[in-house]
């Protein structure tokens, strides 16, 4: 089932970033595995240049920022676009709870990336839940249903 | 409150702070006492990125000027910091453990790593360089990875 409510995704746009890769690795993940019913993922770069359908969708529903440097454009850019950011989130601090899962690469990450965007995914997966019905259980990683990509998947 | 020389290249604003000495390769020693407390300059701390994880050695470790003194892995590199001056280590900044983000956000007062029982500072001292000396020398390095970009 669709549900009406979605919380929309916007991971770093930072090409050439091995910490950029993982956010967005870790959006993917999280929009079309794991939470493809409740999930849009937004690019950054629509959100620069001022796209009004892209804008029109964060102003209306919840956002989750997946930032890869202390720049935090992704956060900025909602913030700016009028939306509400309900959870901003730096890979950074999340490989500080990771240890074992050492990014590495750009193009292609390494194991560890793979493993820590996976994880990263995961503890995003319930706050997407949290966000959309507090009040179920998490469901587990089982949901089938394609999530909707706006504004591209590569920002 | 320190003073400073400031620099702006490219984009980039990078910052010397004048009360305390440097190697070459982006350590600062400040006396205090009879105890040095050594950090990692604002260039050294830009250029590496955002610190991840911050290893010093632990209290008690006997350092010849020029040992490796920390290990610190940024969003970009894993770097070895040697050390600015012989002696032991007395303190580790225990900020570094769970926020060594420090390191970048305050690299000349609460991002310091260690303070050091010098054995031999006024040898160390002829192997380091004054704050307008380091300056420049930032400053060219600081000009040629620009230029890389």
């Amino acid at each position: 089932m669709r549900h009406d409510k979605r919380v929309v995704i916007v991971p770093c746009s930072g090409i050439g970033k091995t910490y950029g890769t993982v956010s967005r690795e870790a959006a993917y993940e999280l929009v079309q595995d794991l939470r493809p019913d409740r999930t849009e993922l937004i690019a950054l770069s629509m959100l620069v240049l001022g796209d009004e359908n892209t804008r029109d969708i964060v102003a209306e529903n919840p956002a989750i920022t997946i930032d890869g440097c202390k720049l935090a454009c992704a956060t900025k850019m909602v913030a700016e676009s009028g939306g509400e950011v309900a959870k901003d989130i730096a890979v950074l601090d999340v490989y500080r709870r990771y240890r074992q899962f050492k990014p590495r690469g750009i193009a292609e990450l390494n194991d560890g990336g793979l493993q820590l965007s996976r994880a990263l995914a995961e503890e995003l997966a319930v706050v997407v839940d949290d966000l959309i019905a507090p009040e179920i259980t998490h469901q587990g990683n089982d949901e089938t249903l394609k999530g909707t990509q706006i504004g591209g998947s590569d920002a | 409150m320190h003073e400073f020389l400031e620099t702006t290249v490219d984009k980039f604003i990078f910052r010397v702070a004048t009360d305390r000495y440097y190697s070459s390769d982006g350590l600062w020693a400040k006396v205090e006492g009879n105890h040095v407390r050594i950090g990692m300059t604002d260039f050294l701390q830009q250029r590496s990125g955002d610190v991840a994880f911050a290893e010093v050695k632990p209290i008690g470790t006997q350092l010849s000027f020029g040992d490796e003194v920390s290990v610190i892995e940024t969003i970009k590199v894993d770097i070895s910091l040697y050390s600015p001056v012989s002696g032991t280590v007395l303190e580790v900044n225990p900020a570094l453990d769970g926020s060594p983000e420090v390191i970048n956000q305050d690299p000349y007062g609460e991002g310091w790593l260690a303070v050091i029982a010098a054995s031999d500072w006024e040898k160390d001292l002829n192997q380091l360089l004054d704050a307008q000396a380091y300056f420049t020398l930032m400053r060219g390095q600081a000009e040629e990875e620009t230029q890389k970009l």
